[in-house]
């Protein structure tokens, strides 16, 4: 009797499955969203629709699109295509954008800034002074996103009139035009609409936290057209936005969520991707690159790779043994593992403001034997073994530990490797106890300017973030850190970035190894990208993560798509 | 003791089991590394920022207090707010779960068949070429992960045979159905929207599919070794003897026999795939509630963990009172046992 069921169950199972095979078989449907795969398999002529304008990209996930609240890589590609930033960075330095002028008073304390006039938000609302207040404001009451940037120099901001606003500063901080570049206008009207009471934020309820997690409130050339938590981000083109439009400019932005290297690849090959993320294994990119009319673009983007040396811990306490691993470290292997250059010093070399005269150390055994020998730890080697983290979300850094164990075996000196998870690298770099000897890291600048770098890797302020594992706490470099941030003109800045610089080095509290180039695939037969087009020129490209992927500034062809998906 | 008294008692026996579950889960969330709110806010945030985070989330109270306030507010329904959607948690689960469940219902649907099939076929022709092929598909099947025969079954329907979709839920140019029970599949059905039904099962296969092939394999090879190790047996010999057909002695006899066994593993099997079902969804793009739960424990979410694994445990408990049900129902020993006899 049971089997009887089960056999009947059986069919009805077979008849299903065959028919879900038949739905698939067929094309359901005619409509030609770009996601649809051939346009060109018909034998009709192929005709372009809107959807087919399209850029379509990966990154990591979830992806914050309120600018109060978001600051990773994935955010800020979302937030440089739905909002306008206040200044736009260049390789060069920083290009007037919404704020068209500025002018600064004597004290380097008030910066009064002239707005673009027309810019309108994507509810048709003028771009005011009176936004430019609010989103300060909201920035730095919620202190999230890149808040962090402006909460210990920004003292208010003030509307003066309906295009002139004032920011007001604690102290001087000469880069201050410059970070304004992750400086995002949101609609004050829109966001008050949308408030959500009882909030952690008295009177202003929630600051409208939730409506902007799926919805926007900018100025950019994209708005939101949906936002599926965990799942993507599709945006429209902006018919008015101030900055105009290229014919061919893409009319959708999709940024979904990375998945694994095989999917990335199927989904690229079938060019349902117009360009890949930047965290795919470099075989990945080099399988990609095979496919017809595909380039992959590598070019630094500010991001530094190093092994952080614990300078408060023994062994690595002494300047001498960390001299020793620096020396004996092959260098040369390291672009052996990951794309990029070699660095030099402790900021990156397309960095504004990295001294290019700066002391790099370089694998000369000799010489790594000789500081280890003037060691306080030389003959008690077996006593004082080298603990070593590394992120176990990026596989090759276990390469780049090995290297460096090995490396070490040569000078005699034992190296104790662990993968960690980066939760547990972070809570380690919490406390002076728990860091380890040595931490491979990855940072990039907050703005583009060596201070920035400085700042972040180098100043007592961040010991116990994972930004610094090397817990420094050298009172004359905070001095030398904050004067330099303070100076206003930038020349004396940049003279004063290189004399740190220099002193870093001399202390040797890192090896600095690799200027990271990041990596994207793209389908060059019918898309023009200007960071890819830069890159294959060797041209510089600005450090500041989201602005490589500019929606706006690219071109799209999607009958040459269909020539690609028509050829066998 | 009736099947109904059978039920009551393991009822609240999970209540019990729920109660220390929940405590168990609470403490697992706390003992993770890293500050949570410090991980949300990342780690140039002003301190400000992070005390307003941790005041929100109960984080700066003594443990019992926390644990007091979430179990009272869980009650009311209330999971509390995710760090990493920055929405309650009820709210990401209602949305993230159908999703999950689908994809696991299909699956499961496809082991059951195919691996009590597969079984009594390779049972059936014990020791041909036929067993042989359906025991060397139970070997790969057990021994390949689900992420690895996600990647096989995408690269060969969604690439070279590109048949199936290989990410998402629904094709964006398929107009959605209106939402009553979250499930694409079901809610489109009930609305009669065929297109989308069809799509959304397109979506669904190789996901389903993938998460199906290592406990499919694994029911096939226990059903097939049940059933053999019963055709040796006095009765079946003596059914034998009186010219009982060997078709009727292994479906109406020992096919039953060989269920209970068969299906208390794939039961645990069927369970285990909402928690496992993470890599497959990773692979997918699948927005389902298992990769959620792996965000959240990688982000250190702690209302996120604890109300993921909170609902796979009742999930996981309410299922095992079920199969239980089932297989007290196809063998009456269980429940002679239960009276004593």
């Amino acid at each position: 009797m049971y089997f009887k069921k089960l056999r009947k169950l059986g069919v009805v199972l077979v008849i299903f499955l065959i028919l879900a095979l038949l739905a698939s078989c067929s094309q359901a449907q005619p409509t030609s969203t770009a996601s649809s795969p051939s346009p060109a398999t018909t034998s009709v002529p192929y005709t372009p629709k809107d959807e087919d304008y399209i850029i379509r990209t990966t990154q990591d996930w979830p992806t914050y699109i309120d600018p109060a609240v978001g600051n990773d890589m994935s955010d800020e590609i979302a937030l440089v295509n739905l909002y306008d930033p206040f200044v736009f960075p260049t390789p060069q330095g920083v290009k007037p954008w919404l704020a068209e002028k500025w002018e600064i008073s004597e004290d380097h304390l008030t910066y009064t800034f002239t707005l673009r006039q027309g810019v309108k938000f994507h509810n048709g609302d003028e771009l005011t002074a009176e936004d430019v207040e609010f989103s300060m404001q909201r920035l730095l009451t919620i202190g999230e996103g890149s808040a962090y940037l402006y909460s210990p120099y920004v003292q208010d901001c003030k509307a003066i009139d309906k295009y002139k606003a004032a920011i007001t500063l604690k102290k001087p901080f000469g880069p201050f035009v410059n970070t304004l570049s992750v400086f995002f206008i949101l609609n004050k009207r829109a966001v008050m609409e949308h408030l959500e009471k009882p909030g952690p934020y008295g009177d202003y309820g929630d600051y409208g936290k939730k409506w902007l997690l799926t919805n926007d409130a900018g100025s950019g050339p994209y708005k939101v057209k949906e936002m599926k938590m965990e799942e993507y981000l599709l945006a429209e083109k902006f018919d008015d936005y101030w900055g105009g439009w290229d014919p061919n400019a893409p009319k959708f932005f999709k940024e979904s969520a990375t998945s694994e290297p095989a999917t990335e690849y199927a989904l690229f090959a079938k060019r349902e991707l117009e360009i890949t993320s930047d965290i795919l294994p470099w075989e990945s990119y080099q399988s990609m690159a095979k496919l017809d009319g595909v380039d992959v673009a590598i070019y630094l983007g500010g991001m530094q790779f190093s092994i952080m040396l614990h300078t408060k811990k023994p062994p690595t306490d002494d300047v001498h043994f960390r001299k020793a691993l620096a020396y004996c470290f092959d260098y040369d292997q390291v672009l052996k593992i990951f794309p990029g250059s070699l660095s030099k010093g402790p900021v990156g070399s397309n960095v504004p403001g990295h001294d290019p005269n700066v002391y790099q150390y370089h694998r000369d055994l000799e010489k790594a034997k000789e500081e280890l020998a003037q060691s306080k730890y030389a003959d008690k080697l077996d006593q004082y073994p080298v603990t070593l983290s590394w992120c176990a979300e990026v596989p090759d850094e276990e390469k780049i530990a090995l290297l460096f164990q090995a490396n070490a075996a040569e000078l005699g000196i034992k190296v104790e490797i662990t993968k960690k998870p980066f939760g547990s690298m972070i809570t380690d770099a919490q406390s002076l106890e728990t860091t380890p000897n040595a931490s491979i890291v990855a940072v990039s600048p907050d703005y583009p300017e060596a201070g920035a770098m400085l700042m972040r890797r180098y100043h007592s302020s961040t010991c116990g973030s994972w930004f610094q594992c090397e817990w420094l706490q050298d009172p004359e470099i905070d001095r030398m850190i904050e004067d330099a941030l303070e100076t206003y003109d930038q020349q004396e800045r940049f003279q004063k970035y290189y004399a740190i610089q220099e002193k870093i080095a001399d202390l040797c509290p890192t090896i600095w190894f690799l200027d990271y180039a990041e990596k994207r695939a793209y389908q060059s037969a019918y898309v023009y990208w200007p960071t890819g087009e830069a890159a294959k020129l060797n041209k510089a490209i600005s450090p500041l993560v989201g602005y490589d992927v500019y929606a706006h500034d690219m071109k799209v062809w999607p009958e040459k798509r269909a020539q690609l998906l028509s050829k066998p | 003791m009736s099947l109904l008294s059978y039920l009551v008692r393991r009822l609240a026996l999970a209540i019990v089991v729920l109660i220390g579950l929940s405590i168990l889960l609470f403490l697992i969330a706390r003992v993770l590394p890293g500050d949570p709110a410090r991980i949300a806010l990342g780690p140039r945030a002003p301190e400000y920022a992070i005390e307003n985070l941790r005041k929100q989330m109960n984080l700066d109270k003594p443990l019992y207090t926390q644990y007091y306030l979430w179990i009272s507010n869980l009650l009311k329904g209330d999971l509390g707010l995710s760090l990493l959607s920055r929405r309650p948690v009820q709210e990401d689960i209602r949305e993230y779960f159908p999703a999950t469940f689908e994809e696991v219902l299909l699956a499961a649907i496809i082991l059951s068949i195919a691996g009590i099939g597969l079984g009594v076929l390779a049972a059936k022709y014990t020791n041909t070429w036929l067993d042989g092929i359906v025991r060397i598909f139970a070997y790969l099947g057990i021994v390949t992960p689900a992420f690895i025969w996600a990647i096989i079954l995408l690269l060969i329907f969604g690439y070279w045979v590109p048949i199936f979709p290989i990410q998402g839920r629904i094709s964006p140019d398929i107009l959605l159905p209106p939402r009553i029970t979250g499930m694409l599949t079901l809610d489109s059905l009930l609305t009669g929207n065929w297109v989308a039904f069809w799509d959304a099962l397109k979506h669904l296969i190789l996901p389903s599919l993938a998460l199906a092939m290592a406990p499919m394999a694994q029911a096939a090879r226990i059903m097939r070794s049940s059933i053999c190790s019963d055709l040796g047996a006095d009765h079946v010999s003596a059914m034998t003897a009186y010219g009982v057909p060997q078709n009727r002695i292994l479906t109406k006899y020992l096919s039953r026999l060989s269920l209970i066994p068969t299906i208390s593993i794939m039961s645990l099997d069927i369970v285990a795939l909402f928690a496992s079902a993470f890599v497959v969804e990773l692979v997918f793009n699948f927005p389902g509630l298992s990769r959620y739960g792996m965000h959240a424990i990688l982000n250190k979410d702690l209302n996120a963990i604890s109300g993921v694994l909170l609902i796979f445990g009742a999930l996981f408990t309410l299922i095992t009172i079920f199969i239980d049900l089932i297989v007290a129902y196809l063998d009456p020993r269980i429940r002679l046992q239960r009276r004593g006899m």
